[in-house]
């Protein structure tokens, strides 16, 4: 039993941030350069999950995680768990509702994959795609006026799958917004003191670091478990799914109301963090019901 | 990372669980506090005598000298085989132990440690004071060193097993002038002295299970004192971070169990069909496994590096937090039939009104917080 990364997760971990800080900085979410996701595919990072590339649930919760926390394109989600279950290349985000479908990421791509029911699915797009921003300003949104019928991955494991790398990127979004509050209520003073000293603000980013410790944890836990393919590993990527999305919704939420009114700006970035939370919660969500089976 | 255990602890777990499934007594934990003793005391020797007390503790010391993962899987074997609460034993097997063995003199430990391990010494805690709780470095009973004795003069409170111990964990001050943290000291002090007296106290839950202590000119051995006059802060320090670690495992266990009950409960009486009950139990069923997750985190960075990371002072915030969700939203399953608790009642009324505890002993959840955020964050100190 060792819950702690090994020296080449480590390592791993640490170059993905290196790289991410570099070249995909938080800060130009919103703006991502075209070749971005041609410098993401050099770099290995979409198909890192190829079932020849061998490597395990808990090595690629570490290393999506980090491109969590810079909010990296969406699309590296289903374009990750495609590699591993179907093959393909880029592969963009679908979120169906019961009338239509919502894609994100769909530049250059002409595949879909998303959670219908219990499966995951492949959904092929129309030739012309109507790109626009929606709520989180990452990831371009199109909208397709139909209840497609997906091409349903057999796998059960393939929704685990995607469950898991959107909780890392959860896990990560919950981080960035606790550092970002955090360095934050450091350097802003009030009453002549950072306004970091004041428990009312100290307790407010304590609680967003108590929310990434319980949700990192759940995370490893699980992605173990699913390398083990223990027989209640469902169970832990659901809850490793519900908490770090929590996570990322409520830190979202703190770190706005800590950096007071530039919080509430365009220009500030922490509502890049919140509007992220609220598009990864929907993604693979997690019902009461996963949640409660197997209980006693 | 991985989570399964190795062949060797996997048969040590199998040990340890048919060990409690023939040794398990079957009668409870009496309620009345001298039968309760002679339990614990009884129960503690039975563990020495078949090894299991003191599983990490070293070998000359009476202890098995084992792994800190072994000690893991005891404890959650323990909780699962519904074994009695430590009880009075609780302070010199989980704090007072652990302290003597990492600053004690081999000549104290050698008296102190086989006592503790067998149940034959009780021991309680003397850190909190009417004046100083939260603000510990601020307590004012003092020991006066009058030739090779303490004259100690004062007053503690909070303290759990004050009737029944037989030695107190006792920080006070030993040097005049000097301020907060300095001048303290950490004494193994005699809780048969003659200047001692008790006053119990009786908590919102009916119990008696706590006490104030007095001290009038009690004199105790200068030969008591742990880690050196003047050293008292870092020696009481210093089993901080483990009792924030290991010290809440059969707590854990514990709470999964509960919150089982609690879902069977509500699936009996219906109550599981309300949308807002049912989230709150499946809430918890994921915060229960992520606080086991977060637990193994903590060991294997022991097992890594020698000790906790930083993260672990997160660990006691949340098990005390979640331990309160799950007791207050079990009075809330009773409904009406809460409201025929009667001081006595060892139920769920009992658990949630003892329950209020959790966030204020040993740190209050402000403080926990604090230091969270100062330790973790690396914010400003408020202090």
């Amino acid at each position: 039993m060792d819950l702690t990364p090994d020296a080449d997760q480590e390592a791993l971990r640490v170059a993905t941030a290196d790289w991410c800080r570099d070249n995909m900085p938080l800060d130009g979410a919103t703006s991502r350069p075209l070749g971005l996701w041609q410098q993401l595919e050099a770099m290995g990072w979409t198909a890192m999950t190829a079932p020849d590339m061998g490597l395990d649930h808990a090595t690629e919760a570490l290393v999506f995680a980090e491109l969590g926390r810079f909010l990296a394109p969406v699309g590296l989600l289903a374009s990750a768990v495609a590699a591993r279950w179907v093959g393909g290349g880029k592969t963009a985000l679908a979120l169906p509702a019961a009338d239509k479908v919502r894609v994100f990421d769909a530049e250059d791509t002409t595949a879909a994959l998303g959670v219908w029911g219990e499966d995951a699915g492949i959904i092929m797009l129309p030739g012309r795609m109507d790109m626009q921003s929606g709520l989180d300003l990452s990831a371009s949104l199109s909208v397709i006026d139909l209840a497609l019928t997906p091409n349903v991955i057999g796998d059960p494991r393939a929704r685990r799958h995607l469950q898991l790398l959107a909780a890392a990127f959860a896990l990560g979004c919950a981080d960035a917004a606790r550092d970002m509050a955090a360095d934050y209520a450091k350097i802003r003073e009030q009453f002549d003191r950072p306004i970091g000293w004041f428990q009312s603000l100290k307790h407010i980013c304590s609680d967003m670091a108590v929310r990434c410790a319980v949700a990192r944890s759940q995370l490893y836990f699980a992605a173990c478990a699913l390398d083990a393919d223990e027989a209640d590993s469902a169970f832990h990527v659901a809850a490793a799914k519900r908490l770090a999305d929590q996570a990322a919704l409520e830190n979202g939420r703190a770190n706005i109301q800590v950096h007071g009114g530039i919080g509430m700006t365009d220009e500030a970035y922490p509502h890049y963090c919140l509007k992220r939370a609220h598009l990864l919660s929907f993604i693979a969500p997690v019902s009461t019901s996963h949640l409660l089976k197997e209980a006693a | 990372m991985d989570i399964s255990f190795s062949p060797e602890e996997a048969r040590f777990r199998e040990e340890c669980r048919d060990w409690l499934k023939d040794n398990v007594p079957a009668e409870k934990r009496p309620l009345n506090a001298s039968d309760a003793l002679d339990f614990d005391k009884a129960w503690q020797h039975r563990l020495f005598e078949a090894g299991w007390a003191g599983i990490n503790w070293p070998t000359e010391y009476g202890g098995r000298g084992l792994s800190i993962v072994q000690q893991v899987i005891w404890l959650e074997e323990y909780a699962k085989a519904h074994a009695p609460w430590i009880g009075a034993n609780f302070v010199g097997v989980n704090h007072g132990g652990p302290t003597l063995i990492m600053n004690a003199s081999a000549a104290q430990k050698a008296y102190h440690l086989p006592r503790i391990l067998k149940g034959e010494a009780i021991w309680c805690q003397g850190f909190s004071e009417p004046g100083a709780g939260s603000d510990l470095a601020g307590i004012k009973t003092r020991g006066h060193v009058d030739g090779n004795e303490l004259v100690i003069n004062g007053s503690k409170i909070w303290t759990s097993f004050a009737h029944v111990a037989d030695w107190q964990e006792l920080v006070l001050r030993t040097e005049e002038g000097l301020l907060r943290h300095k001048g303290l000291s950490w004494v193994i002090s005699d809780m048969k002295a003659p200047g001692i007296t008790i006053r119990p106290i009786r908590k919102i839950s009916g119990q008696v299970e706590f006490a104030q202590v007095f001290y009038d000119d009690v004199r105790i051995p200068i030969d008591n004192v742990v880690g050196g006059l003047g050293n008292g802060w870092s020696v009481a320090m210093s089993t901080l971070s483990f009792e924030r670690g290991t010290g809440f495992i059969a707590d854990q266990v514990k709470q999964g169990q509960e919150l089982d009950e609690l879902i069977a409960m509500a699936r009996g009486n219906g109550m599981i069909k309300d949308d807002r009950i049912a989230d709150q139990l499946a809430q918890m069923r994921a915060e229960v496994a992520a606080l086991r997750a977060m637990t193994y985190r903590n060991i294997s960075e022991v097992v890594r590096t020698g000790q906790p990371g930083p993260e672990a002072s997160v660990i006691r915030l949340f098990t005390s937090e979640l331990g309160q969700r799950l007791e207050r939203l079990g009075v809330l399953l009773m409904g009406e039939a809460a409201l025929d608790f009667r001081y006595g009642d060892d139920n769920l009324v009992a658990g949630y009104l003892r329950g209020f505890a959790a966030t204020i002993a040993g740190g209050t959840a402000q403080i926990q917080r604090d230091i969270i955020g100062e330790r973790l964050l690396g914010l400003p100190k408020s202090r």
